[in-house]
């Protein structure tokens, strides 16, 4: 465990100075990302305007479900979405090789390869459009309630990650895998709506096919309040469900790729 | 001594999905399928002693890199037993990971736009390399491939030669006992092939690693690898040391004769075959050259001596390039 905890450190290392090898980049980096924040609000803006709530949210509890998106889409951006380049790239060009044989295990390599520093702004992003929401609100969140949203959180990190690690195992069969990376992110783009507003057949799709509710919608309203235990419960035991299977396809996955591959 | 690495029976084949050319053939493979099975390796048997230097030699396709990468484990093989250093590689268990290294040259784990350094350091973590050890092994590799301040300079910015030196560095962070070489030398310049030859035959003997190095440049397994394992088609056609390969396929030697004033062929003609390289006969020629049953060289040479008006005379073993590629064509026939 500390060992790895010490890999992480290394991999976090190499990324920051990848970052800063390239200044003018690293600079453009974090004004593209202040500017994001600006359309991940422009749609909730423009549907509030003409009516005071959608389904059974306000413009506030709405712009619960935005922040967490926001936050997300940071985790997605800094986290996920580079070390995905990373392996399909490994896998395109043969180099996989080298991280399999590393003494270490292959799944945690490539999910730490690589990370975006930048995209830790949309971290504070998040906190703003929280302070925005409770501000319309009239009211601040209770310190329960956010620990609570919280561990919601962190169950969709796991989901987003586990979708993530399905993903990548598709590349082994598909190859080009770009296609597959911008469908996963524009579903994920539904994210940033509560998932009430999708109408009944969608919103079953939504919570348990690709688990959008479990994302966004739990924790904003963890943080408001309105969570049902039994659906943070849920949202656990999917994420864990989650897990163990994007554990068990990428192990089919990589025996595949050894069995077959030359 | 036992043995480190063991191969007995070893095979790896492929089903290869296949269809003739055409829209419509495509169109039936969707529904059904025609697979043909592909021996990669079929059936090869060895076994390598520590610290040996082994050539795997054959042509493109022979089962050469296929092999190597059953060795590190990459691939499960069809059938047979593997072992190396007692370890079924296939489980690429983390102690025998540690154990090993593979260089494919055509490829790199150097972190792209990094300096070396950083590769290396990645390295250590990962083999859990403790501190001094793995400094005390920078020393060395430094030293030994000349390295200098290369390591701290983006590797994207390296030459493919500076790439390689830093290459074989990085996978050699964690001391394996067991080298596997795919091609390290491919697209270098003669010095540096040179360069890493005299690097890694270094390496062996310092810390009597063994290593199997596969090669296009005959030259590398020449000066390398006392003995070689030829693949054909998936199956071991030699074993053996690399001399008596030579000499069983063939059996001539070459005689460079230099003259003093032009000579006819046709008066040297008598004393052996002479090699033409595909060039129709020419005039009287300053050169020629002379393939000669290794057993007559003496007496060949005695009467070429008094006959002819040389000026100067080498007897050579005719180049190992021309030695496989008469061995392959046999194979083929």
């Amino acid at each position: 465990m500390r060992r790895y905890l010490r890999l992480l450190g290394v991999q976090l290392r190499a990324s920051l100075l990848l970052a800063l090898q390239y200044r003018a980049e690293f600079l453009l980096d974090g004004f593209v990302e202040v500017f994001w924040m600006v359309p991940a609000i422009i749609p909730l803006a423009v549907v509030f305007r003409t009516r005071d709530a959608v389904g059974p949210w306000s413009f506030g509890e709405a712009l619960m479900v935005v922040g967490w998106f926001t936050f997300l889409q940071g985790v997605l951006e800094g986290v996920i979405n580079p070390s995905l380049a990373t392996v399909v790239e490994h896998i395109r060009k043969g180099t996989l090789d080298f991280v399999l044989l590393k003494p270490a295990d292959a799944q945690f390599l490539v999910s730490t390869a690589r990370f975006q520093p930048w995209q830790c702004v949309n971290v504070f992003t998040a906190v703003g459009i929280f302070a925005w929401g409770f501000h319309e609100l009239g009211r601040w969140p209770r310190p329960g309630d956010v620990g609570v949203a919280t561990v919601a959180m962190l169950a969709a990190v796991v989901v987003l990650y586990s979708l993530w690690i399905l993903t990548v195992s598709a590349a082994f069969y598909v190859v080009r895998i770009d296609n597959l990376s911008q469908l996963f992110n524009a579903i994920f783009d539904a994210a940033r709506w509560p998932v009430s507003v999708f109408p009944r057949a969608v919103r079953v799709v939504f919570t348990f096919v690709i688990p959008l509710a479990v994302m966004t919608t739990f924790p904003a309203q963890a943080l408001l309040g309105i969570l049902a235990p039994a659906h943070l419960l849920g949202a656990l035991a999917g994420a864990a469900l989650a897990f163990a299977v994007a554990r068990v396809v990428w192990k089919a996955s990589i025996a595949r790729y050894t069995s077959a591959g030359g | 001594m036992q043995p480190v690495i063991r191969v007995r029976g070893l095979s790896k084949h492929y089903q290869v999905h296949e269809r003739p050319p055409g829209m419509a053939a495509a169109l039936r493979s969707i529904f059904h399928r025609t697979y043909r099975t592909v021996a990669a390796v079929d059936g090869i048997e060895f076994t390598i002693e520590p610290g040996e230097r082994v050539g795997f030699l054959g042509p493109n396709g022979a089962g050469k890199t296929t092999t190597l990468k059953l060795l590190a484990g990459l691939l499960h093989p069809t059938g047979g037993d593997v072992s190396v250093d007692g370890h079924e590689p296939r489980r690429r268990e983390d102690a025998f990971l540690k154990k090993i290294m593979l260089v494919l040259g055509q490829k790199q784990q150097l972190l792209w736009d990094l300096p070396p350094s950083e590769t290396f350091e990645l390295n250590r973590a990962i083999y859990d390399v403790p501190r001094a050890q793995f400094e005390e092994t920078m020393r060395e590799l430094t030293e030994l491939l000349e390295l200098g301040d290369l390591v701290r300079r983006p590797a994207r910015t390296l030459s493919l030669g500076e790439r390689m030196k830093c290459e074989l560095c990085a996978a050699l962070v964690h001391r394996p006992a067991v080298l596997f070489l795919d091609e390290p030398t491919i697209g270098l310049d003669v010095s540096m092939q040179a360069t890493v030859r005299g690097f890694v035959q270094r390496y062996n003997e310092r810390y009597g690693a063994t290593l199997i190095l596969t090669s296009h440049y005959m030259e590398d397994v020449q000066r390398l690898c006392p003995r070689v394992i030829v693949i054909d088609k998936g199956r071991l056609v030699y074993d053996g040391a690399l001399e008596e390969l030579v000499t069983r396929i063939r059996p001539d030697k070459r005689i460079v004769l230099r003259f003093s004033q032009p000579v006819d062929e046709a008066d040297v003609a008598p004393f052996g075959t002479v090699v033409r390289d595909g060039e129709p006969p020419a005039g009287p020629a300053w050169t020629v050259s002379l393939d000669v049953h290794k057993d007559a060289v003496n007496r060949v040479v005695t009467g070429l001596l008094s006959k002819l008006p040389v000026s100067d005379l080498t007897v050579e073993s005719p180049p190992l390039e021309e030695v496989m590629s008469e061995l392959f064509a046999r194979g083929k026939a």
